[in-house]
């Protein structure tokens, strides 16, 4: 190890390898890295995997840290990867409507600068502040406007990955329209660092629109709120978030401890005004009530109120089901968690069918893992599937971070003993055994 | 290619009759000749058999059937496609996904489809339609070309501006992966778990195994559309209005741009309304909600305005507006009228390296004594240029192609791709350096052989190679029956 530590050292510089007490951020599941370094350069950062991978060292790349403990713990400590001085907007034209940005950049400097000349990043994740453009690649991160911009596989239209072996691989290019060999982006993103670490990345951008609006709207029970949620999207009306939030959620956000359905709209102001008045017509009868706007400032926590609802959550599980299948979902997950005495805390991007559950702390890990093993069946039921976002490692023994991959997990273990036959990118983290 | 006996061929021949059924394989001469090319003609090959399963355990018992003998095989469609992606280069066996056409299931109410690949793109919105709905996905031919076909392109159309290409509208597969197992990846729901390997396998041009069933998005139709004719006397105006209606913040539906010669062209064979002096026009399409459909519109005249139009004027009923869009889509059948045979061209640029880029274009294709018409989606950067050609005269479809290899390298100076929908397929593999290097290229064979360890499944595609079974010889230009009607083309 202290030969590799003077390998990284050589590269980088001695001040950005950091090793024994300055590690304390970087622990990850209980596992201390061997030493985090600090790449200024594409070339040093080729360089640090090829001097890991050469010492059997593993690498867990690190952007901002906001998502590290998604996934099951690490199977072996390693080298910490952190990209935070690799953090310039290479380039942006905005007649090209592209951004190229280096991995470490922070979404939040990165949307500051392309606010500045009328142009967005359409992806709204949690902690957008210290989120990084590398991390929300890796994490798939999205927020409430995924709901009608997509995510970062509609957006991400270029990368610049080290490989496992330390070359520099570009898949891609810069221009919105591309069929030129394989889509190799689409391979990085969600796939938590294993695959490669992504130095730099180019996306297709959006104009900042003329207004937005935020309504959240009051109902007495779930079931309405989720009928009317199905009803906004078979109308006319073009949404660009469709949130829905349970009591508890509710309360979290400040509005009140009822079923709250909030809607987005932007576009030119006239078009925002029709839509927010169509909408409030629309619910009334179905059991809306209270349209209200809310401040503009409500949006980022919208991304983070699954998580946030409560102080110390015994863990959080995010479901993928079909939109229809929304408010049934929170339903029956609440209902299994009260069986086992538990509470829990719900909310759900409702048009794309994105739902979080929140179960609260206080009983002991196995009735915990009961209920997360039952929400996880919920999901499965309509053909759906539930990822444990967040749990303390005595939770994550018992529950399996990733569902079953199924068949598909085969072909994605192929391809990772394709790209990393040595296991060296994240080992053990991800789905099937990857 | 491996040349089989005449005693094994029967005995195949016999083996996949006994797979699909009587009327089900084809294996003379004359019948596999309809199979030869694709919408590129200047490639030619011919396959063993050409087979037509129905079911997806039928693709995959002639998958297996074909690993056992160590042939060749590949997935075709219509057959529209323009870069020689589905002919069987090594010969082998050709399976027409034609006989799986249905629309198996539609969920209006989470906006999915569940359809086989053999459904002709068009009819998926025909099916919908009558809900209110449509398939986004638009090439020019989707009159004839297959969702299956699609997805090994990564096909797109006018209205990707806004709406994405295919693998924006596709959430799951059913595929027979090449070694016959039948896997699905993805699904019905927005997010999958692990890798995107759905999204990895839209665009893998047939390499990576043959979609069986795919689960694709349907969209609402938008409450109102608006169509606008810009007219400019210099092209450079023109390429300046694409960003300047981008730099006032909207995003259109569509912007697609065509040069004086289409026009004329276009002019003489159907009459649509185009100025026959206009050194360019632009057709610029808003669609969403009916408030506000006019205050941008008014932005796309002001920023036509600006960039110097000598006029614009939106389409003043739906009759008009298709006319306008007649002319655009039947651009290809219109130029048999100017010249005897063309090639289209495909490469992408960033937007605001147009004005550089068409210059550049009429600089190579004169050098090489040649006339070339534009149409295209200038709103994506993606142009096709036509170079039109008299195949009778020795050496000019050899200029044709040598001016498009510089076209292509044009367009990876600055900053572009080869290909923006038409696929790399035989036409362009030897082109994939020009914007890829090595390691690129090795890194993306090691996704191949994570799906394709063998090879077999389409081979001689996407990478540099030689190519072997492959005829590349002086064919004209064939419009097709559909083409001739200006019912579709292939841009």
């Amino acid at each position: 190890m202290s030969a590799l530590l003077d390998s990284l050292r050589a590269t980088v510089g001695a001040p950005h390898v950091l090793t024994g007490v300055e590690l304390s951020p970087f622990v990850v599941e209980g596992r201390t890295p061997e030493a985090a370094v600090f790449p200024g350069k594409i070339d040093e950062v080729a360089a640090v995997v090829a001097h890991a991978a050469a010492a059997g060292a593993t690498i867990m790349p690190w952007g901002g840290g906001t998502a590290i403990a998604v996934g099951e713990p690490p199977s072996r400590a390693g080298i910490v990867l952190g990209m935070r001085r690799l953090a310039r907007v290479i380039e942006h034209e905005p007649g090209d409507l592209t951004v190229t940005a280096e991995a470490g950049l922070t979404l939040g400097a990165l949307q500051e600068a392309l606010r500045a000349r009328g142009q967005w990043l359409s992806l709204d994740p949690p902690d957008a502040e210290r989120a990084t453009v590398g991390g929300l690649i890796a994490a798939n991160a999205a927020g409430p406007r995924r709901h009608l911009y997509g995510t970062v596989r509609d957006l991400l239209i270029g990368v610049t990955v080290i490989t496992a072996d330390g070359s520099v691989v570009r898949g891609g290019g810069k221009v919105v329209k591309n069929v030129a060999g394989y889509d190799l982006p689409k391979l990085f993103i969600g796939s938590w660092g294993t695959l490669g670490v992504v130095v730099d990345a180019t996306f297709k951008l959006r104009p900042v629109p003329d207004d937005e609006r935020l309504i959240a709207v009051r109902f007495d029970r779930l079931k309405d709120a989720g009928a009317a949620a199905r009803a906004l999207l078979a109308g006319d009306l073009i949404p660009n978030a469709v949130e829905l939030l349970d009591p508890s959620a509710a309360a979290a956000l400040g509005l009140g401890a009822e079923v709250t359905l909030i809607v987005g709209f932007d576009g030119l102001s006239e078009q925002v005004d029709w839509q927010v008045a169509a909408l409030t017509a629309q619910v009334g009868p179905l059991g809306g009530r209270e349209a209200a706007t809310l401040p503009p400032a409500t949006w980022p926590r919208l991304a983070t109120i699954g998580r946030d609802a409560f102080a110390s959550p015994a863990a959080l599980m995010t479901f993928s089901v079909l939109p229809t299948l929304v408010a049934d979902t929170m339903e029956q997950g609440a209902q299994a968690a009260r069986q086992r005495g538990l509470s829990s805390a719900w909310t759900a991007h409702a048009g794309v069918g994105t739902v979080t559950g929140a179960l609260l702390a206080g009983r002991e890990a196995a009735s915990v893992a009961t209920v997360l093993t039952e929400w996880r069946t919920i999901a499965g039921a309509g053909g759906g599937h539930a990822t444990l976002t967040w749990a303390p490692l005595a939770v994550k023994s018992q529950v399996p971070v990733w569902g079953d991959a199924g068949p598909a997990g085969r072909i994605m273990q192929r391809i990772k003993a394709q790209l990393d036959p040595n296991n060296v990118l994240n080992p053990g983290r991800f789905v099937a055994g990857i | 290619m491996a040349t089989l006996t005449a005693d094994r061929k029967s005995a195949l021949r016999r083996e996949l009759t006994g797979i699909v059924g009587p009327g089900g394989v084809l294996s003379e001469p004359d019948e596999l000749l309809v199979y030869e090319s694709d919408g590129l003609t200047l490639f030619r090959a011919l396959a063993d058999f050409v087979v037509f399963p129905t079911t997806a355990d039928h693709v995959s018992a002639i998958v297996r059937l074909a690993n056992r003998e160590k042939l060749p095989f590949v997935a075709r469609g219509a057959g529209t496609g323009l870069s020689g992606g589905c002919l069987p280069a090594e010969g082998g066996i050709v399976l027409s996904m034609m006989r799986m056409n249905r629309v198996l299931e539609v969920d209006y109410d989470n906006q999915i489809a569940v359809v086989e690949p053999g459904l002709v793109n068009l009819h998926l919105s025909w099916a919908v339609g009558p809900r209110g709905f449509y398939y986004a996905p638009d090439p020019s031919s989707q009159q004839a070309c297959t969702i299956g076909g699609n997805i090994a392109n990564n096909s797109g159309g006018p209205h990707t501006l806004k709406y994405g290409v295919t693998v924006n509208h596709v959430l799951g597969l059913e595929v027979v992966m090449p070694d016959g197992e039948l896997v699905w990846l993805g699904g019905r729901t927005r997010e999958s778990l692990g890798y995107d390997v759905t999204g990895l396998f839209v665009g893998s041009e047939g390499t990576f195994g043959i979609a069986t069933k795919i689960v694709v998005r349907i969209l609402k139709k938008p409450q109102a559309v608006k169509t606008v004719l810009a007219v400019f006397d210099q092209v450079e105006q023109a390429s300046a209005a694409v960003s300047a209606i981008i730099a006032r913040g909207l995003v259109p539906a569509a912007v697609e741009m065509i040069d004086q010669l289409t026009i004329q062209a276009v002019e003489d064979a159907f009459g649509c309304g185009y100025p026959r002096d206009a050194a360019a026009a632009l057709l610029i399409e808003v669609d969403g909600l009916r408030v506000g459909m006019d205050a941008q519109a008014d932005r796309i005249v002001a920023a036509c305005r600006e960039s110097g139009a000598r006029d614009v004027r939106a389409a003043a009923d739906e009759a008009e507006r298709q006319l306008l869009w007649k002319g655009r889509k039947s651009a290809f059948g219109a130029y048999g009228r100017v010249s005897p045979a063309y090639m289209v061209m495909d490469g992408v640029i960033p937007r605001t390296k147009l004005p550089y880029v068409l210059g550049r274009v009429n600089e190579i294709v004169a050098a090489h004594g040649l006339r070339v018409g534009n149409v295209f989606h200038a709103g994506d950067g993606n142009l096709h240029p036509n170079i039109l050609y008299d195949p009778r005269k020795p050496g000019e479809e050899a200029r044709v192609v040598e001016a498009g290899a510089q076209i292509m390298k044009v367009c990876a100076e600055v900053g572009g791709s080869i290909s923006g929908e038409h696929g790399i397929g035989l036409e362009k593999s030897d082109f994939m350096p020009f914007i890829f290097s090595a390691a690129d290229l090795a890194f993306m064979h090691k996704v191949k052989t994570a799906f394709n360890p063998t090879g077999l499944c389409n081979p001689g595609k996407v990478f540099p190679t030689k190519k072997s079974c492959v005829e590349a010889g002086p064919v004209a230009y064939r419009p097709h029956a559909i083409e001739e009607q200006g019912l579709a083309q292939r841009f």
